[in-house]
Order: C-alpha cells, then structure tokens, then sequence
C-alpha cells in the first residue's frame, strides 16, 4: 500500500523482440494480401488448432478467424460488431470470437483495412477442427455458404481421459479424408515429403515456444501472460512454416538474456499466478498494468501453455497430427486436465490461481464443474473467479474485479 | 485524537472514528452520488466539527483513491475481515450486502481472509435489486420492514435479472399477492442470491448496509442459520477495519 502522491515504480519492460513480432506478423499478412490479391496462391481458411501443417503443405496461404477474432477484441471493437450478428439469428451466449467476427464481416469491417486489404481474404477452402469447441463449424459453414465455397472438416471426440489408438486411428482417418477436397481446391496433390516437412517445422516451432513459455519457471519471471497471450501469434498462424521458428528463436535467446541479467517482466515480481481460462483482449494492457502495480506476476495460464504440440513427429505426419491435435488440453477430461494444472502449478512455483469464467466461452472456463474446488483441496493453492468474457467487454465488471484481484493478491501476502 | 475509516461505496459513504483504543467513537453516513471527494468531503467535515482528526485517513471501496485528503487505500473485503476478526476473534463466514455487490468472505481461525466471491456481474442479490423494485414499488425502506411484519406466507421471485423480476411482481399483484408477502420473496431471493456464492460451514456474519436498513433480512437468514449474527454498526464494518489494518500498534507486535 502506499500514500497518496507516492507511487512506486512498478512500469512493465517491455520485450525488445515486439518489434520482430511486428515484421514476422506483418510478412504473414503480407502474403495473405498478395494472394488475396493475384489470387495465385489458394487461401485456406484454419481452426487454430486445425491442420495446418496440411493446408501449408499443399500450397495454401492460411488465414485463421480466431485469429482475427482477438484481433477485434483486441481492438476494442468487438461490441460494434456482436449486435450485427445478433441481429442475423447468433446468440449472444454463443462464442464472441464468433459473433464478433461475422458481425464485422457483415458490416464489411476488419481491422486488415489498416493494412490495405479490402476485406478479410477470401477463401477457397474452408477448414476446421471441432477439438476446440463445436462453435468453430458453424461459424465456418457462415462462410462456406456465403461464399459459396467448400469446407471440410476433422471431428475430434471431447472429454476424453484415455487417449485410445481407436480415437487417434479415427482422427487419424478424417485427416486423410479431407485430402482429395484439399487436392482439388489446391490443384495439386497431395505431397507426403512436403507434409512430413510442415509437420517437422511445426514441431520445431512448438519446442521453441514451448522453452519460451517454460523461461517463466525463473524466479522472477522474463515474461507474462500479457506478453505470451501477444508473442503466441506466429506459433497460431505460423504453425507448420519457417517463419514461426525464425521468430521463436529471436524472443528465446531475449528471454534467456534476460535471465542472465536478471530483468523480470513484472519489476518487483513478489506474487506467481496461474492464469485459467481466455485473456480479456480487450482489457489486455490495462490488466498487465495493474498486475504489475501488485507486483504480482502471471507466470503461466491454460490458454498459452496448452498450445504445444510436442508429439508432432515427421516420421509419422498423420498418426501424430492426430495424436498431437487430441491431446490438447481443451478436449480432455477434467481428470486429465486436473493432471496437467497441478503439473504446471508446480513446475512454474504458483501461488494463487485466477479463473475467467467466460461467458461466451464455456469450454474454455473450467470453474464450471468444481474443478476449482477440487485442485484447492489438492494443492491448497488458493484461487479467485472472475466473470467477463474473451471479447464483450459488456460481460466484464472491470471495477469490481479490479477490487477482487487486489483483495486477492492481499489475501496471498497474509499467507505469506 | 482520532483515526478515521471511509468506505467509498457505490450507494453510501461510511465513515467512522476510531479512538486510542481502537474502539470505533462515532459514525456517519452520506450518499456517495457522483463525486466520491465530495461525499468523503462530507464525512471528514461532519466528523472534525467536534473531533480532531489523524491524518492519513484509511479508505476501501470503489472510491478509495478518490479522497480529498491524504489517505492510504486499502481492500474492502480483507478490511472488513478484519473488523469482523475483531469483534468476533474466531473462523467464520462473512456475508455482505451492499449497493452494488454481494460479498462472501471465509476469515480462518488466525483472522486471515481464507477465501472469497463477488457476486456475478448483475444486480440480483444486491442493493440495487432492492432499491430499483423499492421505487418501481413506490415503497420505503421502512416501510419494507413493516410490510415484511404483515406477511403471512412467502411468494417465490424466481428471475436473477431486475427486470424481469419486476415483471414476475407486476403478474403477482395481478394475480392477488399481497405486498407484505411478496417483499419477504424478494428477501428470500436475495438471500438464495447470497448464499449460492459459496458454503457456510461455520458461523455466519452478515454486513452490509443492505441488512441494516432491512432487518428482516437478518431474521430471515436465522431461520436458516440459526446461529447467524449481524454485529451492531455492520455498515460501517469495512471502514473500521482500515483502520485497524493500518494500526502501528499492531504493526510493532
């Protein structure tokens, strides 16, 4: 605590390699544009954690509305948009990625205008993941009809605990399914070295972020979910390219400087927290700031950890595609899950544990079903619920869970 | 001289004084409105007419940087923590009603904030709740206690939002609910409201301004908890308590 006219310097240091985050985004986007534009490479349209590795490794330029999504929340623009969709028959309750995103392309808005696209590029295939959340086929099959174009799909079972050679083998089978749909729309064939190499760079790209997430185990912490939730960009859209590794390189080698020289992301770092649940994009600099001022660190978070996909393995492209892409953290059971966050509360040394209860997006919140009751009783780490959402700011009071998060991080200092 | 506690809430300004011997001398309470300096203004001006006053004052609430004065802020949920520790000096369970937000806090048996919840992001199960189906019902405060003493038996209010509670009100005075029975519905629901926040396993200790201008709120909640309390000067609880969070004494120890 501290008097009036006395602040302390709690300002967060910022990471040298935003600005080659800047380039390795802005040279992806670049070649979307290109091909939107001469129309000589085909477009793919991708679930974040769709086949990606396929879709580069036919030729196609890859664009991912998720993506898109947080860039709209991030913006601050996503509740302009939601009624729009509303409007067109989508809930409210339902995904605001989702809402938010159809509701700007209705409007004939993207935030991609500032970089001189005229509109969101247009696909040619349209294809996704359901290992995610269910949301994502409807929200492609929007497209797919508007533009009249096809999409394919991969259906993963959910909840599952034990990841059988019978769910893998059938997951397996749909990546191969989906292949001649691709071939055609592509117009070329299916290539298996070009795959084994997208696969093999996708790995590559997933061990870089992952030594980069896992740099958050020092005391004090390199980096923040504020910062992870903005350098995760290229290992989304990237995934399966050079491009992503080039990237992760240069912000490793930073991270590890920065444990040489000790500089912590969070300057006076007293307090380690796990994040459970979506970012608030909207709220993204505003949050960091305020963790910060509590000296309190979020060392790590479900959102960024769980997008590693170590399994991934050249010499067998489809059966570990389909292995890597079931064992995410968001199709698993809570008994799974439960496993893998008393796992990661201990190996980054976590003192408290945030829930966001997203109201829009129920897979992603997993304070639903007691789980917070029980890791409590299991580890006695203590954890606070906060209500907003990914990207409606009209779901989130941020004053009263300002208040909750300070009372927190002072509940942790009595502990202490 | 004196140490004082504000709580800048959303609806009130709590003041309160607290003497040598950390016992609190003196209250007062004003409506917040829209300027949190000028209703803090209020409260230091009424108390220093008759008593000299220790600066920094000690603040909580939504307002807490927004003193007039030099102030040292602090959290209103492990304040009132702590006042509530102090009166009773053992483990129990807190709930506070207030303008804005339904509070739960589990004190453990050393005094510290175990855990805690805020009510979801909407009105139901606080004063607001109250306050906006009060005007709609053209009813006071007051007169809210002597209705609920007329009550013969309890109509459910089954909606969490405002408005469409209103309108379930508005279909029970159609159908003949008396109003005596249907403002011990709405205490009940927003009992229901408080109580889903979390399990009460020990004593419980109800604040808040909510259940001190509606006392039957309290005796509603003992026919559930038989046990429950609701301490004298539960409004000003969370102000008492930042001054004893900041007490140099205490500190030393």
């Amino acid at each position: 605590m501290s008097e009036k006219g006395t602040p302390d310097k709690t300002e967060l240091v910022k990471l040298k390699s935003a600005g080659d985050l800047r380039n390795t985004m802005d040279a992806y986007f670049s070649r979307l544009k290109e091909a939107a534009e001469t129309r000589k490479r085909k477009i793919a349209w991708c679930t974040s954690v769709g086949p990606a590795e396929l879709l580069y490794s036919m030729g196609f330029e890859v664009y991912f509305p998720e993506n898109h999504g947080a860039m709209l929340g991030a913006g601050k623009n996503a509740d302009k948009y939601i009624p729009t969709a509303v409007a067109h028959g989508y809930s409210p309750d339902i995904c605001s990625y989702l809402t938010s995103d159809i509701g700007a392309f209705l409007q004939n808005e993207t935030p991609l205008q500032k970089s001189g696209f005229a509109s969101v590029p247009k696909p040619d295939i349209l294809v996704f993941n359901t290992n995610q959340c269910r949301e994502v086929e409807d929200w492609f099959n929007f497209y797919a009809r508007h533009f009249n174009v096809p999409v394919v799909g991969i259906h993963t079972p959910l909840s599952i605990t034990e990841l059988t050679p019978e769910i893998v083998k059938s997951v397996e089978d749909q990546y191969h399914r989906i292949i001649p749909e691709l071939g055609k729309v592509a117009d070329r064939k299916f290539d298996m070295d070009r795959f084994r190499e997208a696969v093999g760079l996708s790995h590559d790209g997933c061990v870089l972020w992952k030594e980069v997430l896992q740099k958050a185990k020092n005391i004090p912490s390199p980096i923040n979910f504020f910062d992870s939730a903005i350098h995760m960009g290229p290992i989304v859209v990237m995934r399966g390219t050079q491009h992503a590794i080039d990237y992760y390189k240069i912000l490793l080698k930073e991270l590890e400087e920065r444990v040489e020289t000790n500089i912590s992301a969070v300057p006076k770092e007293k307090f380690r927290i796990y994040w459970e649940g979506m970012p608030l994009w909207y709220k993204l600099s505003s949050m960091a700031k305020l963790f910060a001022k509590l000296d309190t660190c979020i060392v790590a978070s479900t959102y960024c950890n769980s997008w590693v996909f170590d399994d991934l393995d050249p010499a067998d492209p489809f059966g570990s595609s389909a292995l890597a892409y079931s064992k995410l953290f968001i199709v698993r059971s809570d008994t799974v899950k439960e496993q893998v966050l008393q796992q990661l509360f201990e190996d980054f040394s976590v003192q408290g544990i945030i829930y966001h209860e997203s109201k829009t997006c129920t897979r992603n919140s997993n304070n639903l079903f007691g789980m917070q009751h029980r890791l409590n009783k299991q580890t006695g780490i203590p954890y606070l619920e906060i209500n907003g959402d990914l990207n409606d700011p009209r779901c989130f009071s941020e004053e009263q869970s300002i208040i909750a998060i300070e009372t927190f991080v002072d509940q942790l200092a009595g502990r202490t | 001289m004196f140490r004082l506690g504000i709580d800048l809430g959303s609806s009130y300004t709590k003041g309160v004084l607290v003497d040598e011997n950390d016992r609190m001398a003196a209250f007062h309470v004003v409506k917040t409105g829209y300027d949190f300096k000028k209703s803090s203004g209020k409260v230091i001006s009424h108390f220093a007419e008759h008593h000299e006053i220790e600066y920094p004052v000690y603040s909580c609430g939504y307002g807490r940087e927004q003193v007039g004065v030099s102030f040292v802020p602090n959290s209103e949920l492990i304040a009132l923590a702590k006042a509530v520790y102090e009166v009773y000096g053992r483990s129990c369970s807190i709930i506070d009603i207030g303008g804005q937000d339904t509070k739960f806090i589990k004190v453990n048996a050393n005094g510290q904030v175990d855990k805690f919840k805020m009510n979801r992001k909407c009105a139901a199960g606080t004063g607001s709740f109250l306050e906006e189906i009060a005007f709609r019902l053209d009813v006071t405060p007051e007169e809210f206690t002597e209705f609920a003493s007329e009550a013969t038996q309890e109509v459910k209010i089954n909606s969490y939002c405002t408005v469409f509670a209103i309108s379930e009100i508005v279909g029970m005075i159609k159908d003949g609910a008396t109003l005596p029975n249907i403002i011990i519905g709405i205490y009940q629901s927003i009992i229901l409201r408080s109580v889903e926040l979390s399990l009460v396993e020990d004593t419980l200790v109800i604040t808040g301004g909510i259940p001190a201008m509606h006392p039957t709120i309290v005796d509603l909640f003992k026919q559930r908890y038989p046990d429950a309390d609701s301490p004298e000067h539960a409004q000003y609880l969370a102000a008492y308590g930042c001054v004893l969070l900041n007490n140099k004494h205490q500190k030393e120890v």
